[in-house]
């Protein structure tokens, strides 16, 4: 249910970019999930599509890229993805693991029409 | 003048609450320079997190000055539990299914302004999104009550993951309830290695004395932590247990 916020979040981010780099239009955002991004695509998509027509530019785009749960091992410095939520190292079994990627809500890119004076 | 009108990719990489985990760790930095010690008590509803605070209030006797902020979707039921023990302030979000940041620091400001040793920030009674949301804690505990069944670590793991205690809540009922503790760690572990267990019974005063042991040793560290980086003149690095 916190996906409309985060999804809030996210648009007004957007808008200052856009705003940053004088952009007349913002085609579309694109953004990372992960299984321990605490959202669901599916419910930030529809939260997206909800608040968008309140935003600057209504027939903007969501491209939502669903990564996996990658880790670094702190005692073999190997890194793997983790099938389960089971935090075991697969090449060495090591627990001391730190996590790269698949934890975070993540902006990636945003694809805008900017207006250059020429 | 002509106008040319291009296409353009902005790459920004950036986590979309990278803003307020900032933010968190700012007010974390004020809570450490303060001396206040910061729990965020999370769990699902009715798992027993205001009864617990009221269990450290009785054990504590008063030895500790410590404030509670009391996070609900409406009523002000638990301020009201915990005002007899307690400076307490309820903040009601009105449907919002977490606490954030501007919340607390709201709830704060209307908190009489004392030196607080220790601040509970006792959070909305959900195991999901409450988890994504850094209020400036130093510890996460995440209270889970016998129950509501020692599978749940495995089916909430980013609030299993992201919190260092665990306290298993209600454990004068595990003779009546399929309730396994070492099922209930063993999957927490999976998730958080190095989760700590406690076990308590907030109406029978079991566990309450290692639960305030612990919560003692690691403002104690906190404190130790923050005066050695500031005789050093670095900032400081807290413990590992905490955030």
């Amino acid at each position: 249910m916190h996906e409309e916020s985060l999804v809030r979040s996210l648009l007004h981010q957007v808008e200052d970019l856009a705003q940053q780099h004088h952009a007349t239009e913002v085609e579309d955002i694109e953004v990372e999930i992960g299984p321990l991004s605490g959202v669901e695509p599916l419910l930030v998509r529809e939260a997206f599509e909800r608040l968008k027509d309140g935003c600057k530019w209504p027939s903007c785009t969501l491209t939502i890229s669903v990564v996996g749960l990658m880790v670094f091992c702190n005692q073999c410095s190997g890194e793997s993805e983790l099938s389960s939520f089971q935090f075991v190292c697969t090449h060495c079994g090591s627990t001391s693991l730190r996590i790269l990627s698949g934890d975070a809500f993540r902006l990636l890119n945003v694809r805008m029409q900017i207006e250059n004076a020429g | 003048m002509v106008f040319e009108m291009t296409v353009q990719t902005i790459s920004v990489n950036q986590d979309v609450l990278a803003a307020k985990k900032q933010r968190a760790a700012e007010q974390r930095e004020r809570f450490t320079a303060q001396g206040t010690f910061v729990v965020n008590l999370v769990s699902s509803p009715g798992a027993g997190k205001t009864s617990l605070l009221q269990a450290t209030a009785k054990h504590w006797a008063g030895r500790f000055q410590t404030g509670v902020l009391v996070g609900d979707l409406a009523t002000d039921r638990d301020a009201e539990r915990l005002r007899p023990w307690f400076p307490v302030e309820q903040l009601t979000t009105g449907g919002a299914c977490h606490l954030e940041l501007s919340l607390v620091q709201q709830g704060l400001s209307r908190l009489p302004q004392l030196p607080y040793e220790f601040l509970f920030i006792e959070n909305i009674g959900n195991l999901v999104c409450p988890a994504s949301h850094d209020l400036g804690e130093h510890l996460r505990v995440v209270v889970l009550s016998t129950t509501e069944g020692d599978d749940k670590p495995g089916k909430y793991p980013k609030m299993f993951r992201t919190s260092q205690l665990m306290v298993i809540s209600k454990c004068d009922l595990l003779p009546y309830v399929p309730f396994k503790v070492d099922e209930a760690i063993n999957d927490a572990r999976l998730i958080q290695p190095d989760m700590i267990s406690i076990q308590t019974s907030a109406i029978h005063d079991e566990g309450l004395s290692e639960w305030c042991q612990f919560l003692e040793n690691a403002r104690a560290e906190m404190l130790s932590s923050r005066d050695t980086a500031a005789a050093l003149g670095i900032t400081p690095v807290m413990p590992s247990v905490l955030r």
